[in-house]
């Protein structure tokens, strides 16, 4: 029972650090291999339209009804204080600091990292990869980087479109629900929410997009046991970097304070 | 000399030992069957010869050269001079065969299109699949991705070519296609080693024929050798018994 115990612990430390070992070594031959010819644009472009363009409606149905959601919270919960007209300062702030950038990219884990992580699984498994080797060409060159430039690409254009949406309906409930004029809700955005705060938030998103990718290109590449190790490498893909982006956006935005400081 | 030669190659997975030192040479022009139960570790050999895997110990030498250690950069030009057909056809799933057969030619060579669509229709046409060429992978039968894998492997015209199982699951119209290719290419000079269960086919069109069993090569010699030494360790196996 003990044995069990601690042999199963001793397996998930193992695991852990294989991933670590392995995502570090993939991100370290990627960077390697770009510099070096030839490149695929076209891979790249097919990769922005299926991680980026194809992710929009869950990024616009999830950013808008947070910000909903946010603004009716915020506004009830501050009107018995007769605090109702801070709900825009607040609302928006929170959108572009922290939630928008992490909730697309939450998002952005659940849709494409298991996207990615079942694609290359399955394409381990019936040996495509062994094929791309086989025929000379690099696995790394015409599957990880264009994956991982697309979505370093795309997460943090979508994160913009997650905040611009995300206000809207923070505005719309704050019109409708709370009756505050959409015109000072505006106003009191763009006095608020700062340029620096705004960047912020995108910034983390291009970090995050490198956990994504790297992660689900990791798990992917290293399914064994036929298709029952797919299902595993996309669960663990999708664990892995969930918990990568919200624990590092801690680090991160501790980091980019000290950078700021240090700075002005 | 020996254009290709394996030297005392040992392979484990986990605690399980496949190879235990398995000694091979291959001349050139020459057409080696290799033979050997399912999970013998046939196409494990295979595979080190293009570095797909490396071995715990021992070496593998390609015209000349030890590749044992050779990075992927490295193996890129061997790889362009060996063609591997794989056991199921490894077809890339998000093209179809016409894509999939231009691959090799758009990645390593300067042809145009109107060229790349001639050899590939061509190569289509002698393996008895012209029509196919629009159609994707998961739409083919398992026997006609095998033949677009065998396809794609040969259409940059290797010097060496290494069949997993090139006839497995084939019918007989088929199989005997394949035979006459692999014999066509061996007459142009083409080196290969056959991997098979198929023995009327290893017999047909191999020069000499090796086997793989508990870990080594077991005998290895061409036809009239294995015929004069009856109870030897290929007949045993031709013959269903337990070696
Ligand atoms: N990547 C791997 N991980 C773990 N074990 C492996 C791996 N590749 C091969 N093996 C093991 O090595 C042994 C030899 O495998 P190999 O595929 O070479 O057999 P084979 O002779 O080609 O068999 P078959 O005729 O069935 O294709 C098998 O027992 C297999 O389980
Ligand atoms: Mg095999």
């Amino acid at each position: 029972m003990i044995q069990t115990f601690a042999s199963s612990i001793g397996g998930f430390v193992l695991g852990q650090l294989q991933f670590v070992g392995g995502s570090t070594v993939l991100f370290l031959h990627s960077l390697k291999e770009a510099l070096k010819p030839p490149y695929y644009p076209q891979l790249i472009v097919e990769q922005i339209n299926q991680v980026g363009v194809r992710s929009m409606s869950l990024i616009v149905a999830a950013s808008l009804s947070t910000g909903m959601v946010m603004s009716l919270q915020f506004g009830l919960g501050l009107e018995k204080f007769g605090a109702k007209l801070y709900v825009p300062k607040i609302v928006s702030l929170s959108i572009a600091k922290e939630l928008g950038p992490v909730f697309t990219s939450l998002m952005f884990a659940a849709r494409v990292g298991a996207g990615i992580a079942s694609e290359l699984g399955s394409m381990t498994v019936t040996q495509q990869i062994d094929a791309i080797r086989a025929l000379g060409t690099s696995p790394i060159k015409r599957i990880v980087i264009p994956r991982v430039i697309a979505c370093t690409i795309a997460l943090p254009l979508l994160t913009v479109i997650a905040n611009a949406v995300g206000t809207f309906g923070a505005l719309t409930v704050g019109q409708f629900e709370l009756g505050l004029d959409s015109g000072f809700f505006i106003q009191k955005v763009i006095t608020t929410v700062k340029i620096g705060d705004y960047i912020n938030g995108l910034l983390k998103t291009f970090f995050f997009a490198l956990f994504v990718v790297f992660t689900s290109c990791y798990y992917g590449l290293n399914v064994k046991e036929g298709t029952r190790g797919v299902g595993i490498a996309t669960t663990k893909a999708v664990v892995a970097s969930s918990i990568l982006i919200v624990v590092s956006d801690f680090f991160l935005t501790k980091l980019f304070w000290i950078i700021e400081k240090w700075i002005s | 000399m020996d254009f290709i030669k394996v030297i005392g190659f040992k392979k484990s997975f986990g605690t399980k030992q496949v190879h235990s030192g398995v000694n091979l040479s291959i001349q050139k022009g020459e057409c080696l069957g290799l033979i050997g139960g399912s999970g013998a570790g046939k196409s494990v050999i295979l595979r080190s010869l293009i570095g797909l895997e490396k071995p715990d110990e021992g070496r593998v030498v390609f015209d000349g050269k030890d590749i044992t250690d050779y990075t992927e950069d490295e193996l890129v030009n061997i790889r362009k001079r060996v063609a591997y057909v794989f056991q199921g056809g490894a077809l890339f799933d998000s093209m179809n065969v016409y894509e999939n057969l231009a691959y090799p030619l758009r990645e390593h060579t300067k042809l145009g299109e109107p060229e790349i669509s001639e050899k590939v229709l061509t190569k289509l046409k002698e393996l008895g699949l012209e029509g196919n060429d629009k159609v994707y992978p998961a739409e083919l039968s398992g026997g006609m991705q095998k033949r677009v894998g065998l396809a794609r492997a040969i259409i940059m015209e290797p010097e060496v070519i290494l069949y997993d199982e090139p006839t497995a699951g084939l019918d007989p119209f088929n199989t005997v296609k394949i035979q006459e290719m692999i014999s066509r290419l061996k007459a142009t000079g083409v080196t290969s080693i056959l991997v098979t269960h198929d023995m009327p086919s290893a017999f047909a069109v191999c020069d000499r024929i090796a086997m793989l069993a508990k870990g080594k090569i077991g005998a290895v010699g061409t036809r009239a050798e294995l015929d004069a030494s009856p109870g030897g360790i290929i007949h045993k196996f031709i013959n269903g018994e337990q070696l």
